[in-house]
């Protein structure tokens, strides 16, 4: 039951993050971009937590308790700090576009470049 | 976002009660996280919080002067020498020193590794002391990881407030 | 267990934190980041001399001593070795052009301390032998990279560096995912064990079908790191805003750090698997894993020497030629894998068709390094790289141009420079293969070539002949920076006069990517390769 709510989610959230990656407005861009690596996490975390082996637990000793897989975590954990840090850049990126350009509409951006 | 006026007595009030509170979890949170949900990475996002709410709510010079102490040398270096050197400025000013907790952080986490080098170790490896028979608290482990946490800390809070402080000038 | 391979990636590490605590004091901050670069090739040097020591040594790090498959492990072999190697000295000179070049504000506030994350971070993708890690270090060094493309603020960069970043972001998810899932799907990240267990995958319960199509998920985002067509979009506008010395950086050594991971992932560790028979794909089942792999690799370099041969010719701006010809260059670069790929490890056509993507790298970072750095000199005094705002520079500065010439001439592969034999290994694949697949490469590479011809050509006959123009006339690079520029041409001169050398380590490499179980066995323990059930169970 889990895994199906959890692929509802994930690809809603993908579905999400690609249709604001389609958009013309950078900050929608940003967003989508941050989206859909958010859903990977999510992904991340189910990969590990409901079905596959578990290196670490099965190899210990301790395969007799339910234990979710907390090698995934600590990778999510790692990705969540690096998306953290890439999301705020973009996000200055797109501040200081908009203070160049006047404007966050790619298309107009593309123009804007022709014409220089 | 110079003036307090914006923000109600509520939020001030509830901010200066609820910082110590969020700054002492955040320490707790580092000093278990060796062996315990936390460490450095969360610790130090904790602290920013806290920084965050005082910043919202006082404003970026409070923070800054008041409250990190960064008033003496830093301001009045600044006038006299903005003219000069616009780099010293810089450095001297907020946001350098913002800066300079990151890579001291940064340093210490990885001296921290390489310390394990040093005693033969790969690097990175960690050790843990345990003291017993303390008063009161029974068994304190003293984790090698302790250092690494500590750098990750350093590095999140000086990095936090650098983009807190460079976005929040803009 | 060694320390020495760990040595090149704490010395750049050492590097950048200590260029992030010394910016108050901009000398030693220099002195610091120089003494990184030396040290750094200080280290390759004896790391190479620990991995040949024994002739075909693979050593071993675990860091923080877990153990494979638990911990993090790094592993220096010859193939790790050749491509440090090139990062040690393209890097160096690339790092004294930048002292001399770069504004000295924007050295003091982040400019050396970011140049050294980013060789952190190709350095240890290169070393790494997991591959969430590889995520890792391809993040730190794609963070450097994001901010360094922008160094230079100006409308054109910052709309050029969010095309990046955005680009580079998606690709970042979609790597995630796909590491994510093949954890998932084999249990593990350790590049040997996965390989361990790819090769035996009923004895571990891993359905192959799935392994295939994350891989080739994986596939997509180090062609986007490698600027494959159809992943090209980004390179040129990020080589033209990004500085010169850091696109010298990004065009010589961070692309080849996808072409690294292609050829340590996909010719090396998941070679060893095969498609399953009840997996719907009728036509290659039973086939290895490489059957697909080529296909796409050989369909992505032909579009890859086609466009960006092209694209090149049709540039008027040095820069922007010079950076679709990078495109173009890659595609030559992988097009030996896509014929390797129609065989198996086993066999001399696959040793000599990673042999010639390896030998080719290393010649194309050296060339778009020296050529790189020369337009960077051009445009820092001449204030432009249009061709129509250019000329006779090699009047103006021969030593200069004469670099030029070499790295031109390199890339169109002329004998005795180093490219001739690049061109030469590359054509014999093809010719060697006997089927299809190989007359279709020896094709595009003849077509490649004449582009590559006329675009060369046409930017020496621009921008270099003719009387100098007023703008030209201000063409005075600073002379250290010219000698470093000459001596990255002498050591392309040097290398295809002494070629012998170069194609034995450029074989000791081959050897170490086709040789799986030895890797397998020095990552994970003597007994553990072929030893069904073994090890964790």
């Amino acid at each position: 039951m889990t895994e199906v709510v959890l692929a509802i989610v994930l690809g809603a959230l993908y579905a999400l993050g690609t249709f604001l990656v389609l958009r013309r407005d950078v900050v929608r861009v940003v967003w989508g971009v941050t989206i859909i690596s958010q859903a990977t996490n999510v992904y991340l975390v189910t990969m590990g937590g409901i079905h596959g082996s578990i290196p670490i637990v099965s190899h210990g000793g301790g395969g007799h308790h339910a234990v979710t897989d907390p090698l995934v975590q600590a990778l999510v954990l790692t990705a969540i700090v690096i998306g953290f840090g890439t999301t705020a850049l973009a996000l200055v990126l797109t501040y200081r576009l908009y203070q160049e350009h006047g404007t966050l509409d790619l298309q107009e951006l593309a123009t804007t470049e022709d014409s220089q | 976002m110079s003036s307090s006026n914006q923000t109600t007595v509520i939020v001030r009030t509830v901010v200066r009660s609820v910082v110590p509170i969020i700054i002492l979890v955040a320490i707790g949170l580092l000093l278990q996280g060796h062996n315990f949900p936390g460490g450095g990475f969360i610790g130090g996002v904790l602290t920013v919080t806290a920084f965050a709410l005082v910043y919202i709510t006082y404003g970026a010079e409070y923070l800054s002067q008041y409250l990190l102490g960064l008033t003496d040398g830093s301001v009045a270096r600044r006038e006299t020498q903005d003219v000069l050197d616009p780099d010293t400025a810089f450095f001297s000013g907020t946001v350098g020193r913002y800066s300079a907790v990151f890579g001291i952080g940064l340093a210490l986490a990885v001296g921290g590794g390489l310390g394990a080098v040093a005693f033969g170790e790969p690097f990175l490896s960690q050790a843990v002391l345990y003291f017993d028979h303390i008063p009161v608290f029974g068994v304190i482990e003293l984790a090698s990881a302790l250092v690494f946490d500590l750098g990750v800390y350093f590095v999140v809070v000086g990095s936090l407030l650098t983009i807190l402080a460079v976005v929040g000038n803009e | 267990m060694s320390a020495i391979v760990a040595a090149p990636l704490l010395v750049a590490l050492a590097g950048a934190i200590g260029c992030l605590l010394l910016r108050s004091r901009p000398r030693l901050l220099r002195g610091v980041s120089l003494l990184a670069g030396v040290g750094y090739l200080l280290a390759t040097v004896a790391l190479a001399r620990a991995v040949y020591a024994d002739g075909d040594a693979i050593l071993v790090y675990y860091l923080s001593g877990w153990q494979a498959p638990y911990g993090i492990t790094l592993v220096a072999d010859r193939l790790s070795v050749i491509f440090i190697g090139l990062t040690a000295i393209v890097s160096l000179a690339a790092l004294w052009v930048s002292i001399k070049t770069i504004d000295a504000s924007g050295q003091r506030i982040s400019y050396h301390a970011l140049y050294q994350f980013m060789v952190v971070g190709i350095t240890g993708s290169f070393l790494t032998a997991d591959i969430f890690n590889l995520f890792v270090w391809f993040e730190v060094m794609l963070m450097a990279s994001y901010v360094l493309v922008v160094f230079h603020s100006g409308p054109e960069q910052t709309r050029a560096g969010m095309q990046y970043v955005v680009l580079n972001l998606l690709g970042s998810a979609v790597m995630l995912l796909a590491i994510g899932g093949l954890y998932a799907t084999t249990g593990t990240l350790n590049m040997a064990d996965i390989a361990r267990r790819l090769a035996e995958p009923a004895a571990y319960g891993i359905a192959p079908g799935p392994v295939l199509g994350l891989t080739g998920l994986l596939l997509c985002v180090f062609a986007l790191k490698a600027g494959l067509v159809p992943f090209q979009f980004w390179v040129p506008g990020a080589y033209q805003a990004a500085p010169p010395p850091v696109t010298a950086m990004l065009a010589g050594v961070v692309k080849k750090v996808g072409i690294y991971a292609i050829i340590r992932l996909y010719f090396s560790v998941f070679a060893v698997a095969s498609i399953p028979d009840a997996g719907g794909l009728a036509v290659v089942a039973g086939k290895p894993f490489l059957v697909v792999f080529g296909g796409v690799i050989l369909v992505m370099a032909l579009l890859s020497i086609l466009l960006g041969g092209i694209g090149a010719a049709g540039r008027n701006n040095l820069d922007a030629l010079l950076a679709y010809s990078s495109i173009s260059q890659v595609g030559f670069i992988v097009l030996p894998l896509a014929v390797a790929a129609t065989t198996l490890p086993g066999d001399s056509l696959f040793r000599a068709g990673v042999l010639a993507t390896i030998v080719y790298a290393i010649i194309h970072g050296f060339a778009k390094g020296v050529l790189f750095l020369v337009s960077g000199a051009i445009e820092d005094h001449v204030g432009t790289l249009e061709f129509s705002q250019l000329g006779g520079i090699s009047e103006q500065a021969p030593v200069l141009s004469g670099a030029f010439f070499v790295g031109g001439l390199t890339l169109i592969g002329i004998p005795p420079l180093f490219g001739f034999f690049g061109k030469l290994l590359v054509f014999k694949v093809g010719v060697d293969a006997q089927n299809t697949i190989g007359w279709i490469a020896v094709g595009a590479t003849l077509i490649g070539a004449i582009l590559t011809i006329t675009y060369v050509t046409r930017a020496w006959e621009r921008a270099f002949w003719g009387p100098p123009n007023e703008f030209v006339e201000e063409l005075t690079a600073s002379p250290s920076v010219v000698a470093v520029i000459a001596g990255l041409a002498i050591i392309i001169i040097a290398l295809g006069i002494g070629f012998q050398p170069v194609y034995e380590l450029a074989n000791g490499a081959t050897s170490a990517v086709i040789d799986t179980d030895a890797y397998v066995r020095a990552v994970l323990g003597p007994e553990s390769a072929h030893a069904i059930g073994g090890g964790l169970r």
